[in-house]
């Protein structure tokens, strides 16, 4: 795998103009009222080769996690560098376990990645602005568009871990119609060469 | 400019022309830029506006980007999967009832806002429309036809939205509604880089079985059609080898799935440019 280019940098470091939009450590209340603590460890990722050229899993590079549409804000879309939960390993790994069972290429639509928590779609109150849920709209050839198809391979990645959560097919709050959502809860991540200490 | 409003016989031209037809009803709308003749014949009619409806939805994708909303080479999730405006109930287009089936292939990627703007017009594609609209919002679409003055189209949803349809709620224009869409266009309301890159895209339309089919080889039109069961419309501004251009809408109306309705069309664009000719000649 490659992943040399892979730099952590503690978020609450980072410049102003990008802790506002990232809001590292900070807390957040879910729909549901429960309290998390967004990711505060980034990767930091300089240009959109190295995106693509940094491989997480056999499978899966980066590029693949963190592309979002123009939603984004300007700030996080068009310039570089880009930061990206290290949680993302995890889930890169899970995709990959995910991919061994299924036994087919996993496709994961744009904004289906990680998100940030300025992103208009959901914000930090959704779980893609912690690097640890995907939207995977194809399986082989298989578009999961249909009741039938979320159900199976919803079950399958059910299956791998109790940590994994995956959203029923419909049409409601906390469904999904057009692909499968995983996600690996609220997970964070801290590199051993990061310090907690504020 | 001189300023002409004489109808030179083409009311009497068009009516005749709607009769041999059968058509259930027609209206047209006209505006001569190096003339000023204008020309409006039920053009406060409302109609079902069809896929003409995309121009609206295009001129607020670029005011948008003018106002610094987006750039035109973002890129935007392309997605089947939209809400009807009547109930919310989820629905999803048909690619097998799309102008442009090849936009299907994109789905779960991105693509660019230019291209989708290219893609609702040019190969009238309805995924694109109903991607542009969600993403600029309907109450935005609408607000900038009231900024741009255009009075006369009612856009309300985006495209084939089955329980907007059933309960009434449709995209409606005039004739002389469209024109005055096609006037804002082509005058100030856009930046000047947003208004020539519009008149681009429509001048690149794939279906020309209309106004342009009425034309001689030497016009160049920038226009865009809709076609629905009972509906058959084309509007454009027509440009003509060293004059002004002149801004047309033709909007037609018949029995279900009747034949010889784009032919009409052409010979209503005939009918208008010989007029215009005429009243070009007279004003000499």
């Amino acid at each position: 795998m490659k992943t040399e280019f892979l730099q952590p940098i503690d978020g609450i470091r980072l410049a102003e103009e990008y802790r506002a939009l990232l809001r590292p450590g900070e807390s957040e209340a879910g729909a549901d009222g429960i309290v998390h603590h967004l990711p505060r460890f980034f990767y930091e990722i300089g240009s959109w080769q190295q995106a693509h050229e940094i491989r997480l899993a056999p499978h899966f590079t980066l590029a693949e996690l963190m592309l979002v549409d123009c939603r984004e804000t300007r700030l996080l879309l068009s310039q570089f560098p880009h930061y990206v939960p290290c949680t993302i390993l995890l889930l890169a790994r899970f995709l990959e376990d995910f991919r061994c069972e299924v036994d087919a290429p996993v496709f994961i639509s744009a904004n289906g990645g990680y998100r940030s928590p300025a992103h208009q779609i959901g914000g930090a109150k959704s779980i893609h602005a912690w690097g640890t849920a995907a939207n995977i709209y194809r399986v082989g050839d298989t578009f999961l568009s249909d009741a039938k198809s979320i159900r199976k391979y919803r079950a399958v990645a059910a299956s791998l871990s109790p940590a994994v959560f995956a959203r029923p097919f419909g049409k409601d709050e906390g469904q999904t119609s057009d692909h499968l959502h995983i996600d690996l809860g609220y997970a964070s991540l801290t590199p051993r060469q990061c310090s907690e200490a504020s | 400019m001189l300023s002409v409003d004489t109808p030179n016989g083409l009311d009497e031209e068009l009516e005749a022309l709607a009769v041999r037809n059968k058509a259930r009803a027609i209206g047209v709308a006209l505006h001569d830029l190096e003339t000023g003749f204008r020309f409006s014949l039920r053009g406060d009619r409302w109609f079902h506006a069809a896929s003409t409806i995309k121009v609206a939805v295009l001129l607020a994708v670029f005011r948008a980007a003018d106002e610094g909303r987006f750039r035109l080479d973002d890129s935007l999730h392309v997605r089947n999967r939209f809400f009807s405006v009547a109930d919310g109930s989820l629905f999803r287009l048909s690619q097998d009832r799309d102008a442009t089936p090849e936009l299907y292939a994109a789905i779960g990627r991105t693509a660019k806002i230019s291209s989708l703007a290219h893609a609702m017009i040019c190969g009238s594609s309805n995924l694109a429309t109903n991607l542009l609209l969600e993403f600029v919002g309907v109450q935005y679409a609408r607000m900038v036809l009231r900024e741009a003055q255009v009075d006369g189209v009612e856009l309300r949803r985006g495209v084939e939205d089955p329980g907007a349809h059933e309960q009434g709620i449709n995209n409606e224009a005039t004739a002389d509604g469209l024109l005055s869409l096609l006037s804002a266009i082509r005058g100030d309301f856009l930046g000047p880089e947003s208004k020539q890159q519009v008149i681009r895209i429509l001048l690149e339309q794939r279906f020309n079985s209309m106004i342009p089919a009425g034309l001689p080889p030497h016009a160049t039109v920038a226009h865009k059609t809709g076609e629905i069961s009972t509906a058959c419309h084309d509007i454009g501004i027509v440009y003509l080898p060293e004059r002004e251009p002149y801004i047309t809408a033709i909007l037609t109306e018949f029995d279900p799935e009747r034949e010889g309705r784009r032919e009409m069309v052409a010979a209503i664009s005939e009918a208008i440019y010989r007029s215009v000719l005429r009243t070009e000649l007279d004003a000499k």
